[in-house]
């Protein structure tokens, strides 16, 4: 594929005239990686948000000229396929690149995935021509919209927060300050928002130096044509796996809890032929009037995961591991959705969901690899209000839980499972900086189902209010427990529930905004994982 | 060092156990193997051997407690937690290790479910106490722990650095009712804030407590009456007595004599306070980078066994390659090298024990760099197998059409291209420019591979201490006496500007804890204040020196040092935001003597390299160059050559390449430098 840039063809095809050398292509793994480690190690650090600070809700990527991936530092799965997505965009929008351009966007119709999660992309130069795109993805813990923390019970896109279209934010190193004051005047935490933009500029910074360094040292062309053997030597791992799983369709179906006490179904065939794979989602539900619909590029990071997890051995990941992977979904479907359609809980919830409904059908496959459901949900807490000194506060914290448990192994206890890795914030570091206490923070001991290998254990984690404040909760498996596998019991079920001052239980849905008043408490108990095989053995706790 | 001058460093490694005594005549040289069972035993051995005054001190580096978490051989240990929060440990951090593994080992957590025990209590964000200590609970609790005969406790509760009344109410009770058990206090240990750390911090003292208290005791009866004192992670000793009581301070303490011996090295043969280098200890299983800008860098973010320990440490970086790691082509047809390690057993092809993988020792024997009969001293009980070394690399290298020698070159370049991300991320990613820096290398591959990776960063200096392979033992003589507190300081700096006596107050505080740490003849005490500060709203904090007394102008000069701090590390400072300060901390010091006396020249004939023997040894694969071979101990002061050559000694090699020279010091030490058409 050849590409406009500069009102130029980009058309040398490095990768033909330079021979791949096994060891410098190991040599390159480690440079390219480092790039991509280094920019989210100085994200972390610069980052002015908890949520990136703390839970690591990032990721970093080096592209080349054509938008494919070299090398991401994930920290987040739901990362995979969406990176590229917006690479790929900001490449189409714009043809003329300078040194020192940074584009921003978070529009999930047109690059992005939902809302809080913000891309920035720049060009690196060493001449007069682009050579490498770096990339980096953080979830802003608010943007605006109609809930604090922008992960709102919405029902079309305009409600979650200002959409932001691929937008030079720097043109040749110039701040467009329009834009930033316009984005700052749409979000409730301006402060924050500022640091954690100029945190994700750091850190293409310190990527740009990097690749402009290994350039230098090793020459435009060397380096070029590593970034494609790269890529080809991770599709060669990727299809020769492949390729020793069975050839056949398996078809398996989930349901995704809506607000209304409904379920909505995710529906996947799985065609393995040689050394492709096709996940085909026909058969999915129609867009939802509610916040969990996803981007088809959301439905492929689900799917690529999957497959990186089941091809062993470490896999560079690059646009390579993904070109056996081919996804496919009817346009207005719950997975691959179209504007305006509410897509905030996408990323975070349906993501899950997609997840399992794969793996529930690559079991048939390779039922020797693959585990049972885990808890399927991020447990997404959002909360919002005020200090006693009048200044608002977003809060965004997500709950681990279950993992389910493989053919071979427990599954973990109080872990993310999946689409999410995010850290959880100390207790101590929220309490001192938010009103409320944490009464309880513990696993639930039983939780995980039984089987000769138990699923992991979910875990509970009740907030006392000291001042009144709005609260947002996107959790699933409430009403539908995790399923085991082969025998093995499902896990048990997550819970929501509101005790107030008297002491009196309310139980709430999976999907909510609630206003709470100061003494009210919110306990919530996150799924177990499901369990693997009959119990035949008698387990020790 | 005393007035009769002599004092024994002994340092525990995996296989050998090393000793080093130094006196005024000079450097005297010890190996024997490690008794693991009970290191104080080849301890013994070696002082049998060794002729040395019965007073004379002994500075210790042992890796029991080490040892204790990595094989999870400690104590019983119970934890007792905030009602509600009995999980704070197992739950960590809610992430999975692994991002792609369906199927993952269960983190150990050091303390078994039933032995999680909680009391009623509160204290809330203020220090208050929001909900008062349930004496009721405790006495269940001590059943709990007697009938479960547990060795040792952790108490850990929430909020604990702001008051801990509670946590001290509750040891006061156990210490009436189970006297023999000893209870470690998070308050006592880090009383600084986030639970989850804390609490791993408090419970690795608690597991490794009875151990190490076991082996010290053992060992001070072994020493008769020696003063005995033992490395810390941070690269200062401590008395074995408080060292039994701090136990998780000798955790990572096992590289960190490495790196004040390097740094000691460079000071008095650079003859300056504050030399600049970056220490490359390089062994069989794994490879120790640290960055000295002028000093030992200090952390507390060290981790062990996957938990974090928040204590000061050296700050050290490992990656798993060293001479053992085992090369082998994927199904990618790539070239990888490591993590996986030969080991001590079957250890590497050439060592003829069974290994069949051939490992960067074999590949480095392969293009001549080593020389079997050098190697070890030339060990007739062990010679080198250069044929089976040969055909293992030639096997691997067959589907990738490449000979013996590409194979072998293929795979010292990819170990090194793991040793140099290991180094760059040390320096670039901190902010420091490796090409100022000198590299010193040392353990028994570190100066084989150091011309290397010195090209590969620019750096064009290497220094290479007389005895490599014993650089450890000779930093335990060299290191500072250091006892460390901290304190959770959160405020603003504003605050602290205005209202100096909170600080104050702070400081005057831990001044008593960490001298009553120190023994009483130790000397003259340094106290050295330092400030963990941030911008307001981070949640991560850089660590910068606070000048006594405490004044506002001295808060305002560590403010200004933490910006430039921030610049440095993160590529911005931003003064116009508020500063806040998280934790104090103070370490009272002991400056030792650091000197290595110059070692008595042998009457060595005057070096003419052209004179010395010859040996094939590979750069490219083309083919062999002729390259002398010289031994290390012919080398006085004032030799002067140019590479390439290789420089032999009993546990160590240097190769060096052609475009580097070399100058012997007066201690005759090894300064290489790249001429200036090499390097990058």
């Amino acid at each position: 594929m050849r590409r406009l840039i500069n009102g130029r063809t980009y058309t040398l095809n490095v990768a033909q005239i330079m021979a791949v050398d096994p060891i410098l292509l190991e040599i390159y793994r480690h440079r390219f990686i480092g790039v991509a480690e280094e920019m989210g190690v100085t994200l972390q650090r610069t980052g002015y948000s908890p949520n990136i600070k703390e839970r690591l809700d990032y990721s970093c990527a080096v592209f080349d000229t054509e938008g494919n991936m070299v090398a991401q530092a994930a920290h987040i799965p739901v990362h995979l396929g969406a990176m590229p997505a917006s690479c790929e965009v900001a490449l189409r929008t714009f043809t003329r690149w300078e040194p020192g351009d940074v584009v921003i966007l978070n529009d999930p119709f047109d690059g992005g995935n939902h809302l809080p999660d913000i891309t920035m992309l720049s060009p690196v130069f060493t001449g007069d021509e682009p050579i490498f795109f770096v990339a980096s993805r953080a979830h802003h813990a608010d943007v605006g919209g109609m809930s604090p923390g922008s992960l709102p019970l919405s029902t079309e896109l305009f409600q979650e927060g200002i959409i932001i279209p691929p937008t030079k934010l720097y043109e040749a190193g110039k701040l467009n300050e329009g834009v930033l004051r316009m984005i700052l005047a749409n979000v409730r935490t301006p402060v924050e928002r500022r640091g954690d933009l100029a945190a994700q500029r750091a850190a293409h910074a310190v990527g740009e130096r990097r690749l402009q360094g290994l350039v230098e040292q090793h020459g435009e062309l060397e380096v070029c044509a590593y970034a494609r053997h790269l890529q080809a030597y991770s599709e060669r791992l990727v299809r020769s796996a492949i390729q020793t799983w069975p050839d056949g369709v398996f078809v398996f179906e989930d349901v995704l809890e809506l607000p209304d006490d409904q379920d909505a179904i995710i529906r996947v065939s799985v065609q393995i032929a040689g050394s492709n794979i096709v996940f085909d989602f026909e058969g999915t539900d129609a867009t939802l009037q509610a916040p969990l619909n996803t981007v088809l590029a959301v439905t492929a990071s689900a799917c690529y995961y999957v497959v990186l997890c089941l091809v062993e051995g470490d896999v560079p990941a690059n646009a390579g591991c993904f070109a056996p992977v081919h996804v496919k979904a009817p346009q207005d479907t719950l997975v691959n959705a179209s504007r305006p359609a509410a897509v905030a809980g996408g990323n975070v919830e349906t993501s899950q969901r997609i997840t399992d409904a794969v793996l529930g059908a690559l079991a048939q496959a390779l039922p020797g690899r693959v585990p049972a459901a885990g808890q399927g949900t991020m447990n997404n807490v959002t909360i919002g209000g005020k200090h006693t000194d009048g200044t608002s506060y977003a809060y965004y914290e997500t709950l681990g839980g279950g993992m389910g448990a493989a053919p071979d192994a427990d599954g973990l206890n109080g872990v993310h499972v999946h689409m999410s890795n995010t850290l959880n914030t100390p207790v101590e570091a929220l309490e001192m900086q938010f009103p409320f206490r944490i009464r309880e923070y513990a696993l639930i001991h039983g939780s995980g189902g039984s089987g000769q290998y138990d699923g992991g254990e979910g875990l509970v984690r009740e907030y006392e209010f000291l001042e009144p404040a709005t609260v947002t909760m996107l959790s699933a498996r409430r009403r539908n427990a995790p399923w085991g596998l082969y025998g093995g019991d499902p896990g048990r079920k997550g819970q929501n529930t509101l005790i107030d001052a008297t002491g009196k239980k309310t139980e709430l849905p999976g999907l909510f905004t609630r206003r709470l008043k100061a003494g009210d408490r919110l306990r919530i108990e996150t799924p177990g994982g499901g369990g693997h095989s009959s119990a035949r053995n008698s387990r020790s706790t | 060092m005393r007035a009769n001058g002599q004092c024994i460093g002994i340092d525990v490694g995996g296989t050998f156990t090393d000793f080093v005594v130094l006196d005024a005549t000079g450097l005297t040289v010890h190996k024997v193997p490690t008794t693991p069972s009970d290191q104080s035993q080849a301890i013994l051995q070696g002082l049998a051997v060794l002729s040395v005054d019965p007073d004379a001190p002994v500075m210790h580096g042992t890796t029991t407690a080490t040892n204790a978490l990595l094989q999870r051989r400690g104590a019983r240990t119970a934890l007792i937690t905030t009602y509600g929060f009995a999980d704070v440990l197992a739950i960590g951090r809610q992430n999975r290790p692994q991002l792609y593994e369906f199927s993952q080992a269960k983190r150990n957590h050091l303390v078994p479910r039933q032995l999680r025990l909680q009391v009623d209590e509160r204290i809330d964000n203020k220090g208050n106490i929001h909900g008062k200590l349930d004496r009721s609970s405790l006495s269940e609790m001590l059943e709990v722990l007697k009938q479960e005969e547990v060795e040792s406790v952790a108490i850990v509760l929430l909020f604990s650095f702001l008051n801990d009344v509670h946590e001290r109410g509750i040891a006061a009770t156990l210490a009436e009712e189970i006297p023999d058990v000893p209870v470690s206090l998070s308050v006592d240990l880090l009383p600084e804030y986030r639970e989850y750390e804390r609490t791993a911090t408090t419970v690795i003292n608690a597991y490794v407590r009875p151990l190490v208290m076991r082996y010290l005791t053992r060992l001070r009866r072994v020493l008769s009456g020696r003063s005995l004192k033992v490395m810390q992670s941070s690269g200062g000793t401590l008395d074995a007595q408080q060292a039994s009581k701090q136990a998780s301070r000798l955790v990572l303490s096992g590289p960190a004599g490495g790196v004040v011996g390097a740094f000691a090295l460079a000071q008095q043969t650079l003859s300056t306070s504050s030399p600049h280098i970056i220490s490359f200890d390089m062994g069989g299983t794994s490879t120790d980078v640290a960055l000295c800008p002028g000093r030992i860098p200090q952390t507390t973010e060290g981790t062990i066994c996957g938990l974090p320990l928040r204590l000061p440490s050296t700050e050290i970086h490992t990656v798993g390659a060293g001479g053992g790691s085992l090369a082998y082509v994927d199904s990618g047809g790539v070239l990888r090298v490591g993590p996986q390690s030969a080991g001590a057993v079957p250890g590497p092809v050439c060592y003829g024990q069974g290994g069949q993988t051939p490992t960067v020792t074999d590949a480095n024997l392969v293009l001549g760099r080593l020389i079997p009969s050098q190697f070890l001293g030339g060990d007739s009980a062990r010679p080198l197998d250069v044929q089976a070394a040969i055909s293992a690399i030639a096997q691997l290298g067959q589907p990738l059409e490449l000979s013996p020698e590409e194979t072998a070159l293929g795979i010292v370049r990819v170990a090194n291209a793991t040793m140099e991300r290991a180094l760059r991320r040390v320096s670039v990613e901190c902010g420091y420019d490796p090409r100022s820096y000198i590299l010193v290398p040392f353990g028994g591959a570190g100066p084989l591979h150091a011309c290397a990776i010195a090209e590969s960063l620019g750096m064009k200096k290497i220094l290479i201490p007389l005895h490599p392979g014993v650089l450890s033992a000779l930093g335990l003589l060299m290191a500072d006496i250091t006892s460390d507190a901290s304190q959770g300081l959160l405020s603003t700096a504003e605050e602290l500007l205005h209202n100096p006596e909170r600080l104050g107050n702070s400081i005057n505080q831990l001044k008593p804890i960490v001298l009553s740490r120190l023994d009483s003849d130790a000397g003259e005490v340094q106290l050295d204040c330092s400030l963990d500060l941030r911008y307001s709203g981070q949640s991560y904090e850089l660590t910068v020196p606070m000048g006594l007394p405490v004044v506002p102008e001295n808060i305002r000069v560590s403010i200004e040092a933490f910006h430039s701090a921030h610049q440095m590390r993160y590529g911005y400072s931003a003064p116009e935001l508020p500063v806040e300060s998280v934790a104090v901390r103070l370490r009272a010091t002991v400056t030792r003597e650091k000197v290595i006396p110059r070692p008595a020249t042998p009457t060595a004939s005057p070096f003419d390299i052209t004179q010395a023997s010859r040996a094939p040894v590979y750069f490219t694969a083309d083919g062999p160059m002729s390259v002398p071979v010289v031994k290390r101990d012919i080398l006085v002061e004032g030799c002067t050559f140019r590479g390439p050559a290789l420089i032999v000694q009993y546990d160590s090699t240097v190769l060096m390449p052609p475009g580097w020279d070399a100058e012997v010091d007066q201690w005759q030490n090894l300064h290489l430098k790249c001429g200036t058409d090499h390097g990058s």
